[in-house]
């Protein structure tokens, strides 16, 4: 997986500009009025109050210049989400659509698709990022989501840290250290869409300092709504993990984890076959596994100052009727941070990633050669926060250096400024250039789509892979604004203008004959480019309003153009452009309103509006989904939701043959029980 | 029926708790208990901070808690004296300080933090593991959901300090005692 070079994410999190934590707790400070009454109380009273932990800094937001926002364990509790992609509606800005009950679309800033080619994702820091299709293979990514600590998403480009295909977002899945996850959890669920699903974990203690967890979680789903009444999106998965965290000394920090999967995941696909010559509608389904291993070293060296080396290798096995592959991943990476002068923080690493695969043809219609292949990256990146003004004004500037096999070597810069001219307000302003790196299925896919079966002779449309496609680059000026308006509300707001030159589109089109085998075959080829360049322009503004103690209230609302056109040239042959424009929500809004209530009652409501897609004739759709929830004294904790409420369905993406999936109206019960 | 009944009554007892104040976080119980000290704790007379107008709280390095501290502690006084938060940078800047709150990220050197505090007659107080038999003197600890404090006597007596005994008698662990551990 070799064309971009994501780095450990629990570092990250403190790498992006300055440790960027908890970005939601941010807003939330401390509350004042109930504050001035613990002065008052003696010693024993003290010892006495329960109180609500908190993690630590949380005011590292307001000095953050990205936008960035984290969902946190709480958030994904309470909003019944079942699934990460589900967990992902939480964040402003953060595309999702439900394709059918295994697929989902997950963009940022547009470009959405099965496969969003902009957007990085890693899990406890390693990439799930396919170098084959260009993308995230989402009925593959299952976590335990008791075990989340928070998903971190960054909306913007991130290259220079994290590197390539970190284009338009990076979303960062982080679980618990297994010191915060001691003791057994078991949780039950089921209902129309969520079958039934199950979390089992148990975590202990060994050694001093040393804690580990073991978990598995299976999970069955679907089918979603189907107007010709075929069910074909069923999926079941199993995995099984651990995480163990040492803490030596106080400076050192191990862990080593991980997974292991299986899963199905039914699927309609379209094929072209030659025996005998004819485009097919199937119903099929992807046998899907694989496992990891990560170790990770944190070395702290004191006053903000440390060093880390993580390493992961990473198998995936895919196969259906359409292709197959096997992956290999071996992964190494080093990152210094290093204060200077208490003020000036200066962060460098570099990495290496080898990742051998082989594709498994198993159709007629679909081929990547060769079949075997090395893919790498190797790269180096520095990054310079400078203090301007002590306190108000930084200047952060670095650049990532990388090399990989199918484009050669890129320069990722970026130059942020943030101005925080009082403790709940700050401004920043960001120039960012960032690459999506060519992949197989851009540089080795044979694509065949038949056109005509008779009368002879036999007509395909062939899309091949260009080897000398180059990276798609990105130049994107954004802007941001927090602020505290009042103490209970907090309101986030970005903007941007992305300029985009060099995206893949398709090149002219060509006549070919072949007559092995004989008869004769005619292919219409057509070959990728780089061929469309563009602008988008768009605004992101979340507030968050804590009304009262057991009343909070949130919002985003975001808006995205996209005007793209071809490169001189050439002339948009396969209607790409309006597939582009078409595929992402010009807007998106949703609203979350979270009631605790007396008796542990706690009654969560969100409300969704996403505006139509040309693309895929999906019409705009507003939905809600509620949950009410009980934790009982006991540990045990009830919950019912319903997702969806508003319909009996509706479509939310295009992407499967034939009709548009209906994501259905569903609604479940589940028990959780903690010990 | 037994389960149901556990369940009932579990649903009796939530209810009762939730009716309670809502609950402070952390941070500012922290903070109030750091006020508190300033009543059980004395410096010597002839210490930088006690010839100052304020009583000094002081939070080394960047810390969201300062503000916390701020907001917490705002109007307050000791001993007629009111309570200033003031952040520093590097330890030596500590002698005008009565307390000094060491965040989690001094862990890492700790040792050199606290050489460097030598002779100064400052509080120290922090939440970093260990703090209390590493040369600290206070060191907050969470018991569940409660927040709690260990105290090393020697620690604070070799730096001129005097602990009363209600602040001993309630800290979780006193260490140091009788001048003897310490280090």
């Amino acid at each position: 997986m070799p064309r971009f070079k994501p780095l450990p994410a629990v570092l990250l999190s403190g790498l992006f500009l300055l440790q960027f934590e908890e970005a939601r707790g941010a807003e939330a400070p401390a509350d004042v009025k109930a504050s001035s009454a613990l002065t008052q109380m003696s010693l024993e009273q003290l010892g006495n109050v329960e109180v609500t932990t908190v993690s630590k800094e949380p005011e590292q937001v307001w000095r953050t210049p990205a936008a960035v926002y984290a969902i946190t364990q709480e958030d994904i509790r309470r909003s019944g989400a079942t699934s990460i992609p589900e967990a992902l509606r939480l964040a402003p800005g953060v595309e999702v659509a439900r394709i059918d009950a295994d697929h989902w679309s997950v963009a940022i800033r547009g470009f959405a698709g099965q496969f969003s080619k902009n957007l990085l994702v890693l899990i406890d820091g390693r990439s799930v990022y396919t170098p084959l299709f260009s993308g995230v293979y989402w009925d593959a990514q299952n976590v335990m989501l008791e075990d989340v600590e928070r998903i971190e998403v960054i909306r913007g480009p991130g290259g220079t840290i994290w590197g390539a295909n970190a284009v338009n977002g990076v979303i960062n899945i982080i679980t618990k250290s297994a010191q915060d996850t001691q003791g057994v959890l078991a949780a039950l669920g089921g209902g129309n869409v969520e079958q039934g699903t199950g979390d089992l974990r148990y975590g202990g203690t060994k050694a001093k300092g040393l804690h580990y967890r073991v978990y598995a979680m299976g999970a069955l789903r679907g089918p979603e709504f189907h107007s010709d009444d075929d069910r074909f999106d069923h999926w079941r998965t199993g995995q099984i993990g651990f995480r163990m965290d040492w803490r030596r000394g106080g400076k050192d920090d191990f862990t080593l984890q991980g997974d292991g999967y299986l899963a199905q995941s039914g699927e309609r696909i379209d094929i072209a076959s030659f025996t005998p010559i004819a485009e097919e509608m199937l119903d099929d389904k992807a046998y899907i596994s694989g496992g990891n291993l990560l170790a990770r070293w944190r070395h702290s060296m004191g006053e903000g100052s440390d060093i880390q080396i993580q390493t992961y290798f990473d198998r995936t096995n895919r196969k259906d009727l359409e292709l197959g592959e096997t992956r290999d991943t071996f992964d190494v990476d080093l990152v210094q941070r290093a204060r200077i002068d208490g003020e000036q923080e200066l962060t460098w690493g570099l990495g290496a990633r080898v990742s051998p695969s082989n594709v498994i043809q198993t159709s007629d219609g679909v081929n990547f050669l060769p079949h075997q292949q090395v893919d790498s990256i190797y790269s180096g990146f520095g990054q310079y926060v400078l203090p301007l003004a002590r306190d108000k004004l930084w200047l952060t500037a670095g650049s990532k250096l990388e090399h990989n096999n199918f484009s050669g070597v890129d320069y990722q810069p970026s130059v942020r400024l943030l101005w925080k001219p009082s403790q709940h307000q700050s401004f920043w302003t960001a120039v960012t250039r960032a690459v999506r790196t060519p992949s197989r299925v851009d540089q080795d896919v044979q694509f065949l789509i038949v056109v005509q079966a008779t009368p002879p002779p036999p007509i395909f449309f062939d899309i091949v892979g260009n080897p000398k496609l180059k990276a798609e680059k990105l130049i994107a000026y954004e802007m941001g604004y927090r602020t505290e308006v009042h103490r209970n509300v907090y309101v986030d707001f970005t903007t941007f203008f992305n300029t985009y030159k060099d995206l893949q589109g398709y090149g002219p089109l060509s006549l070919a004959a072949s007559t092995t085998p004989p008869p004769l075959d005619l292919y219409i080829l057509l070959p990728y480019e780089n061929a469309i360049e563009g602008r988008t322009i768009g605004m992101e503004i979340a507030p968050n309003w804590e009304i009262t103690r057991w009343w909070q209230l949130r919002g985003s609302y975001s808006f995205l153009h996209m005007d793209l056109k071809d490169q001189p040239g050439f002339n948009d042959v396969g209607n790409l452009l309006s597939s582009y424009m078409g595929s992402s929500p010009s807007h998106l809004a949703t609203a979350q309103s979270r009631f605790n209530l007396p008796g542990h009652l706690e009654f969560d409501q969100t409300y969704r509006y996403v505006s139509g897609l040309p693309e895929y004739s999906v019409h705009p759709y507003s939905t809600a989904d509620a949950r009410l929830g009980w934790r009982t004294a006991a540990g045990i904790d009830f919950a019912v939701v319903g997702q969806n409420l508003v319909r009996p369905d509706h479509p939310e993406f295009g992407g499967d043959p034939g009709p548009l999936v209906q994501i259905k109206r569903s609604i479940f019960l589940s028990v959780r029980w903690a010990k | 029926m037994a389960a149901g009944a556990a369940i009932v009554c579990s649903f009796l007892i939530s209810t009762a708790l939730a009716a309670e104040a809502p609950k402070p976080n952390e941070y500012q119980v922290r903070a109030a208990y750091i006020y508190n000290f300033g009543k059980f704790v004395k410096w010597p007379a002839a210490s930088i901070a006690n010839q100052e107008d304020a009583f000094t709280i002081c939070v080394l390095g960047e810390d969201s808690f300062g503000g916390i501290l701020q907001a917490t502690l705002a109007g307050e006084s000791l001993g007629g004296r009111p309570v200033h938060v003031k952040r520093i940078a590097r330890p030596q800047e500590a002698s005008s300080c009565h307390v000094l709150y060491l965040n989690n990220a001094a862990e890492g050197h700790l040792k050199e933090t606290l050489a460097a505090l030598d002779r100064i007659s400052v509080l120290t107080v922090s939440e970093i593991p260990g703090f209390s038999r590493r040369g600290g003197m206070i060191q907050f600890v969470l018991d569940g959901e409660r927040v709690r404090f260990e105290i090393n006597r020697a620690n604070a007596e070799s730096a001129g300090l005097t602990l009363t005994s209600d602040l001993l008698k309630v800290a979780v662990a006193v260490w140091g005692n009788g001048r003897t551990g310490g280090h």
